[in-house]
């Protein structure tokens, strides 16, 4: 796996946001290593597409959504948001590029300013940027605010922590669209809520991006949430691409051993159906020393000396379905026999 | 919210966060009410006892003994006829004096005759104002040094490091004795009342470094919340970040901060006027009430030294209290998911 | 292989564990919060099962509750927990500390506070073996390496010289297995144990507790907010919400014949990975109760689709279905004429509504 190449990446189309290359590092404390949390990955959204992007710990999905915004400027590569050029954007311009591309955080009581009133919060953006006079601002804020479910007046009394985990979400996302952002960055918006709490804040999140017509990047590590809200899917491990593909295409036919892995994994709620049988055992390296080559090959059941030596790029095996693997699970090349791997 | 979290932390006060009505109260057992509000209430005599010492009447009526308030008070002339009296209802001590009254005061009086109650309250005025603008600036200081230094990290963090690594390098008394004469003009007479600021200086030098420190690393703390990320991503300045977003959560750890800080920068000032680095007579200042009375002191006439520095305990003590109420009042809780 | 010696007192027949109106209240300034309110089952040797909620729900108090790890001010506690036909409410702390560990433990949701940061990973596991068992130096080391490699842990000798800083959150969750099963406990608690771990983790420490329970015939209590989890390695489930237990099923059961509507709609709310993308999720209006003041009847009336008002005046008390393992609390439950009633309603609103699917970009 590894997911270099930018066979994915669509000529047509009305592409809102082109990464390419993507590479971000961060030096580990005076010891001279770096965590090599992105490694050249590229990918690119459609205007009012969803793409979701799954992985677990250490697969560098959070620091792509922060890279996206220059939160930190990565170390290389290009970032081209509506036809501009992000990377070596000038701080002002930067910040002005912001209002535009805006994004949701995982801690929802952690992203809001614990010392103001939460109608203050969602005001923010627009005190900022002075737009319109204070009394267009409020009605614009409590407008807001009453969509995604929270009272106004009750936002202008109390603060962050007084509210719930969701509510304090759903304020995440009323400041987050008050600036009228086309991009909507959700870096595991739902991953600290209860179940119950999760639909709600998932259904608001498609009914606000079919209003406001918003394109969305939705990062988390639950495939079946990232399933449900997305158009298409990439599969991240270790700062590398594994696999792109439409959402149902992902689940119905994944081509990658890691994506089927993640697949098998997920517990269902059907006791008819068999807990499969843990074949990979350990867990993801450090991504201080990524393996070379295809960096899954430690754990790959289909692993051989090509897969440790040669870092596989991302080329198609079906209609739009990209997997960078070199003995994927259909598509592929002279079929290889999966060696079964004991615990 | 997981309910046990909000078991384990007793202290905390508990927010409601579900709309209901409002259940049946249960007790629960408060601990400290009563000292926080006699530590309150010493806290306000005291600064207005201080505020208006020429005219409070508790005070004026020590000075009986005088022939005019504004010399018992501002202590310009002395009544040598009730010169070391103990206090009224210290039946166990003699004066060296062997005239009437034995005894005089709720404190006694010096040996220049001042009544140390009314002095002491003078001496209060002039502590206070001393340590309250020395923490006052020393916050302003210190906090502005702290914020920039957490905040934008790099250079900047690393100037501001050696700067405050060289101030606490500097012994605070060398540094007293420096300022007490470099501002000293010897030209004018010694009746003159030396100004406060050599001794403010000193005192504001003393408290940068802490103070720096602390509030840089609650602004690293704060720094890498969401909050503030959320902030930068909303195209908000550094500045701004700095003032609307942090500062305020910095606030009620200055305040506690400031607060212990007033208590250590009236003993600080005290042992400085003790060394007779601070203002001079006669000014009264607790520390100076308190070196001056030692001598005394060994001749059996404790109250000329032990009563201030029995207002001095009290007073650092109150506030000390204060801080700690202030501190668990504002802690709230945030982070709950 | 179980190494417990048995003492001769105890029970040996009979559930392992009977829990019976056990309620935990904590006095705070709020009011009085009934974290627990209530809730009666009984454990067989052997068997998992799992308690499911979401915050608020009790869930974890219930579990910290049953062993007596709750702090003492400020904490009300009633009922009756029999643990192998002793009565474990009301013990000293010194006894319920010969309990901990020995007979019964518990894993918590996060691996990195829960283990000592300043003591070698060998020395954590090997103290208990020391306290509980008597063991001497050796023969605890050589216990805590076996131990260390019954859990799979990679290069376990290497392990025992570590400190929790230096393994990853997989392999610290499987050394604080370790130290729960090190003196071969009958009872294991798991709250959530894997929450806090990636999902193809979560798969091989859930592996790994089944597979432990089986070969020590211990049995385990497996908290967890996730119905998936439950699905695939309990024998039996309980449901909690408000504090109160709603429902009880063996697993099968629970799953193929819910009958309460929060039970269902809960199921309803998860996204399933069989769903095509953008199928609109079941949502459940409102929010957790509040404990210190909960609502009058049913405590999930004021968020229950087919409420009557027969649920808001009166609490339904648990009772069973047919066969007498599958235990609820409902008025109408599922499949109730009144509750078919409401379901068509629902059903018609929907479809006119035209809400299965939300428009694809």
């Amino acid at each position: 796996m590894a997911g270099s190449g930018k066979a994915h990446l669509r000529a047509t189309g009305d592409v809102l946001l082109r990464v390419e290359d993507l590479v971000v590092e961060f030096p580990v404390g005076r010891t001279g290593l770096k965590v090599h949390a992105v490694s050249g990955i590229s990918f690119d959204v459609l205007r009012g597409e969803t793409l979701g992007v799954v992985g677990e710990s250490g697969c560098g999905k959070s620091t792509t959504g922060k890279a996206m915004m220059m939160l930190p400027r990565p170390n290389s590569g290009s970032v081209e948001f509506e036809g501009t050029e992000l990377t070596d954007l000038p701080a002002a311009a930067m910040r002005a590029a912001r209002t535009r591309m805006q994004m949701i955080f995982q801690d929802p009581i952690s992203s809001l300013n614990p010392r103001r009133k939460v109608r203050d919060i969602v005001r923010e953006p627009l005190a900022i940027w002075k737009r319109g006079t204070q009394a267009e601002q409020l009605a614009k804020v409590d407008k807001l605010l009453e969509e995604v479910g929270i009272d106004p007046v009750r936002a202008g009394e109390s603060q962050a922590h007084q509210f719930s985990g969701g509510q304090c979400q759903r304020i995440s996302i009323a400041r987050s669209l008050v600036l009228d952002p086309t991009l909507i960055i959700c870096d595991e918006p739902v991953s600290a809520l209860d179940v119950s709490v999760q639909a709600q804040v998932l259904n608001l999140l498609e009914d606000l991006k079919a209003k406001y017509g918003l394109t969305l990047v939705f990062i988390a590590h639950d495939l079946a949430v990232v399933k449900n809200i997305s158009d298409r899917i990439q599969v991240m491990y270790l700062g590398k691409i594994c696999e792109v593909a439409p959402s149902d295409a992902m689940y119905s036919s994944p081509a990658h051993h890691y994506t089927k892995l993640l697949l098998d994994s997920i517990p269902v709620p059907n006791p008819e159906v068999a807990v499969q049988q843990v074949t990979v055992q350990g867990e993801p390296p450090s991504p201080v020393l990524p393996p070379p080559g295809c960096r899954f090959n430690p754990r790959c059941p289909a692993a051989d000396d090509r897969c440790r030596a040669e870092e596989p790029q991302l080329r198609e095996v079906a209609k739009d379905h990209f997997v960078a693997c070199h003995h994927p699970l259909f598509g592929g090349e002279a079929p290889v026999a999966v060696r079964s791997a004991t615990g | 919210m997981s309910d046990i979290e909000v078991m384990l932390d007793e202290n905390a006060p508990i927010i409601p966060i579900i709309d209901g009505a409002a259940p049946p109260k249960v007790r629960v057992r408060k601990r400290g009410r009563v000292t926080k509000w006699l530590a309150i209430s010493w806290l306000v005599f005291i600064t207005v006892s201080a505020i208006g010492a020429e005219s409070l009447p508790y005070i004026n009526h020590s000075c009986d003994q005088f022939d005019s308030d504004a010399e018992c008070v501002t202590g310009t002339k002395a009544n040598i006829r009730y010169s070391e009296r103990p206090p009224a209802w210290a039946g166990f001590s003699d004066s060296p004096q062997k005239t009437e009254p034995a005894r005089y005061g709720l404190m006694g009086t010096d040996k220049n005759g001042f009544d140390l109650f009314a002095r002491s309250m003078l001496g209060a005025r002039t502590s206070l104002i001393i340590a309250g603008l020395a923490i006052t600036f020393g916050l302003a200081i210190g906090t502005f040094l702290g914020m920039i230094a957490g905040y934008f990290r790099g250079w900047v963090d690393v100037v501001i490091e050696n700067l405050t690594n060289v101030l606490l390098s500097f012994p605070a008394l060398l540094l007293a004795i420096f300022f007490v004469t470099f501002f000293n003009d010897p030209t004018t007479s010694a009746a003159t009342t030396r100004p406060l600021w050599p001794v403010i200086v000193s005192l504001v030098i003393l408290s940068i470094p802490p103070l720096t420190r602390l509030v840089r690393a609650n602004t690293i703390a704060y720094a890498q919340r969401d909050f503030v990320v959320a902030a930068r991503s909303l195209g908000a300045k550094g500045s701004r970040i700095l003032f609307k977003e942090i500062l305020p959560n910095i606030v009620p750890t200055l305040m506690s901060f400031a607060l212990t800080g007033l208590a250590l920068l009236i003993v600080a000032e005290g042992a400085l006027a003790f060394l007779g680095l601070s203002v001079e007579a006669p000014t009264p200042t607790w520390g100076a009430m308190i070196s001056f009375g030692t001598s005394a002191l060994r001749e059996g006439s404790w109250w000329i030294s032990l009563m201030p520095a029995f207002m001095l305990f009290l007073t650092v003590l109150s506030i000390n209290l204060l801080g700690d109420v202030l501190a668990q009042r504002f802690n709230t809780r945030e982070a709950i998911s | 292989m179980n190494t417990r010696l048995q003492a001769a007192s105890r029970q040996v027949d009979g559930p392992l564990l009977r829990v019976t109106d056990l309620r935990t209240h904590f006095r705070t300034e709020r009011g009085l919060v009934r974290s627990v309110d209530g809730v009666s089952f009984t454990l067989d040797r052997g068997k998992a099962l799992g308690i499911v909620g979401e915050s608020g729900s009790g869930k974890t108090v219930l579990s910290r509750s049953i062993m007596g790890l709750l702090p003492g001010r400020n904490t009300e506690r009633s009922g009756s927990v029999v643990f192998e036909g002793e009565e474990i409410i009301g013990l000293s702390l010194k006894d319920r500390r010969k309990i901990w560990g020995k007979e019964m433990s518990m894993i918590f949701q996060d691996p990195m506070t829960s283990l000592n940061p300043v003591m070698r990973v060998g020395k954590q596991v090997s103290e208990g073996l020391r306290i509980h068992l008597g063991m001497d130096k050796d023969t605890a080391r050589a216990t805590a390496l076996r131990l260390l490699q019954d859990v799979r842990i990679p290069e376990p000798e290497k392990r025992l010289d570590q400190y929790a800083f230096e393994l990853s959150g997989g392999m610290r969750q499987r050394v604080m297995i370790a130290l729960a099963l090190a003196c071969g406990p009958t009872v294991l608690f798991a709250d959530e144990p894997t929450t806090a771990l990636d999902v193809t983790v979560q798969a091989q420490i859930l592996e790994l507790i089944g597979e432990q329970r089986r070969d020590r015939n211990m049995s385990v209590i497996l908290v967890t907010h996730d119905l998936g989890v439950v699905a695939g390695h309990t024998d039996e489930i309980a449901v909690m919400y408000g504090g109160k237990l709603v429902e009880k099923a063996p697993t099968r059961s629970l799953f193929a014949n819910m009958k309460m509507p929060y039970t269902e709609a809960l199921l309803r709310s998860i996204p399933n990975i069989e769903d095509p993308s953008h199928t609109r999720l079941n949502v459940i209006p409102g929010r957790p109760p509040d404990l210190v003041n909960p609502p009058k009847g049913c405590r999930f009336s004021p968020r229950c689709e087919y409420v009557q008002p027969k649920c808001i005046n009166e609490e339904p008390p648990l009772i069973a279905a047919e066969h007498s393992d599958h235990v609820y609390a409902c008025w109408y439950p599922v499949g109730s004429p009144v509750y078919r009633e409401r379901r068509a309603q629902l059903d018609a609103e929907k479809r006119r509504a035209g809400h299965n699917q939300v428009g694809v970009a």
